[in-house]
């Protein structure tokens, strides 16, 4: 079968796909032939959004948790080559273009190789604009990316289907809850989801059975209103609810 | 309001049509740089204006705002003889599907700063409401691949037709756009706007405000 024809056949299965989850699996489905394992998409808030309306801004999210951590907490996004160069380019690049283009100041040379400990070594990335000019950065990343001028353009127009189908979703799910509370117990047992601890490991550290502690990990990620504990986890570090 | 006008109909008003093609030619000539196009009198005209075109026009305070212009697929169009390269296989054609060409919004009616304006909205919800009043519910267009997300996000059914192609510094994809009356309904709530905006008959006099 044909590139194009596999395209097609994608597109139908997007408008199938009824979760984030399931996109975000659609879509590494394809880009992984190319090495892009990794995906991370979201919606910047314009200057001014209020602190509680920047809540779900994450439309889709795959990628490694200790990066994304150590990536909020270091504020990394200021020092990130990749972010400012999509912030100046309409068009989709490759994360090493962007490493190159940039006089790389000392920590934006950090940036870069603490993703490359990750096993996120080279990416592509790309900004979208929505109808209200919100702008949607979308990255997606792996260790050993190969890909042709053709199969570029391939990847971030399927990526574009799938941050479309996201969307959809989001608007129609859109019953956000302003104010959340996690309980004292949800938020140890996210505490040490973020820093890699399973749940029988959580369950042996705080002395609960791995039920419970699995029963506190998906209620955090339901009252984020996260597709994946990866977004749960990022979600509570931005909403501050961990460190 | 937007205006739904064939071609004989938009000759019958000088001004209107002399608009028409000035904007055209600011828009696509000077602004993107298509040059094949480029003419002495400023005016962009090309062998698709023919009996069988519609030219949608959105008119404020007197103004032509916005444009854009369907062609019938029953006969040649802009993707079949001009931009063959963006289709594989054989593209969509028959009474139901149109392509919609030349889509343009006046440089004083870009009220988003990034977002689409109302003049273009109102453009969109012109077609699918133009369409659907005439078993239409089929658009072919060639645009930006930005443009497949917004179609996304006015509940579009989106296919692309071929692979992106880069044209100078512009990325065009081209896409086949299916509609009903649950993308209208998207569409209007998206407006805030949800009378219907294809008027009927000619707008006034161009340069004629009406006293409010």
């Amino acid at each position: 079968m044909g590139h194009f024809d596999r395209t097609l056949e994608f597109i139908d299965q997007l408008q199938h796909a009824n979760t984030p989850a399931l996109v975000c699996e659609k879509l590494l489905g394809i880009t992984s032939e190319f090495g892009l394992t990794a995906l991370m998409a979201g919606t910047v808030p314009q200057p001014g959004t209020p602190r509680g309306q920047q809540k779900d801004h994450v439309l889709l999210c795959e990628w490694p948790v200790e990066w994304l951590e150590r990536y909020v907490s270091r504020n990394y996004v200021d020092h990130d080559p990749v972010v400012s160069h999509m912030k100046q380019l309409q068009a989709p690049f490759q994360w090493r273009e962007a490493a190159q283009g940039i006089r790389v100041d000392k920590s934006s040379g950090e940036v870069m190789g603490d993703a490359g400990e990750f096993k996120l070594r080279d990416g592509l990335a790309f900004p979208l604009i929505t109808l209200d000019g919100q702008i949607v950065m979308v990255s997606l990343g792996g260790e050993a990316v190969e890909l042709s001028g053709a199969e570029f353009g391939l990847v971030s127009l399927v990526s574009t289907y799938a941050i479309g189908r996201a969307m959809q979703l989001h608007t129609m799910a859109n019953k956000t809850i302003d104010h959340i509370e996690l309980t004292p117990r949800e938020r140890e047992c996210m505490q040490w989801a973020a820093v890699g601890k399973s749940e029988w490991e959580i369950s042996q550290i705080l002395g609960i059975s791995e039920h419970t502690s699995e029963k506190h990990l998906l209620n955090a990620k339901s009252k984020l209103g996260a597709v994946n504990r990866v977004q749960a986890v990022a979600e509570a570090i931005r909403r501050g609810y961990i460190s | 309001m937007l205006f739904s006008l064939n071609t004989q109909e938009l000759m019958e008003r000088p001004d209107l049509w002399e608009a028409v093609h000035r904007l055209r030619y600011k828009i696509f000539v000077e602004e993107m740089g298509w040059t094949d196009l480029k003419r002495p009198d400023g005016l962009e005209i090309d062998q698709f204006d023919h009996d069988e075109a519609v030219h949608q026009l959105v008119i404020r305070n007197g103004e032509l705002a916005g444009y854009q212009r369907m062609l019938p697929t029953t006969r040649a169009h802009l993707l079949t003889d001009v931009l063959a390269d963006l289709y594989e296989g054989t593209p969509p054609s028959g009474p139901n599907v149109w392509e919609l060409t030349r889509y343009a919004v006046a440089p004083g009616f870009r009220d988003g700063k990034r977002g689409v304006s109302t003049v273009g909205t109102e453009l969109i919800a012109g077609f699918v409401e133009w369409g659907l009043k005439r078993n239409v519910n089929q658009v072919i267009i060639e645009f930006e691949p930005m443009w497949v997300l917004r179609a996304l996000q006015l509940h579009f059914l989106a296919t692309p037709l071929g692979y992106q192609r880069t044209y100078g510094n512009q990325q065009v994809v081209a896409t086949l756009l299916t509609f009903n009356d649950h993308t209208l309904d998207v569409v209007r709530s998206r407006r805030n706007h949800f009378a219907p905006v294809l008027a009927w008959g000619y707008p006034d006099m161009l340069g004629m405000r009406r006293a409010s």
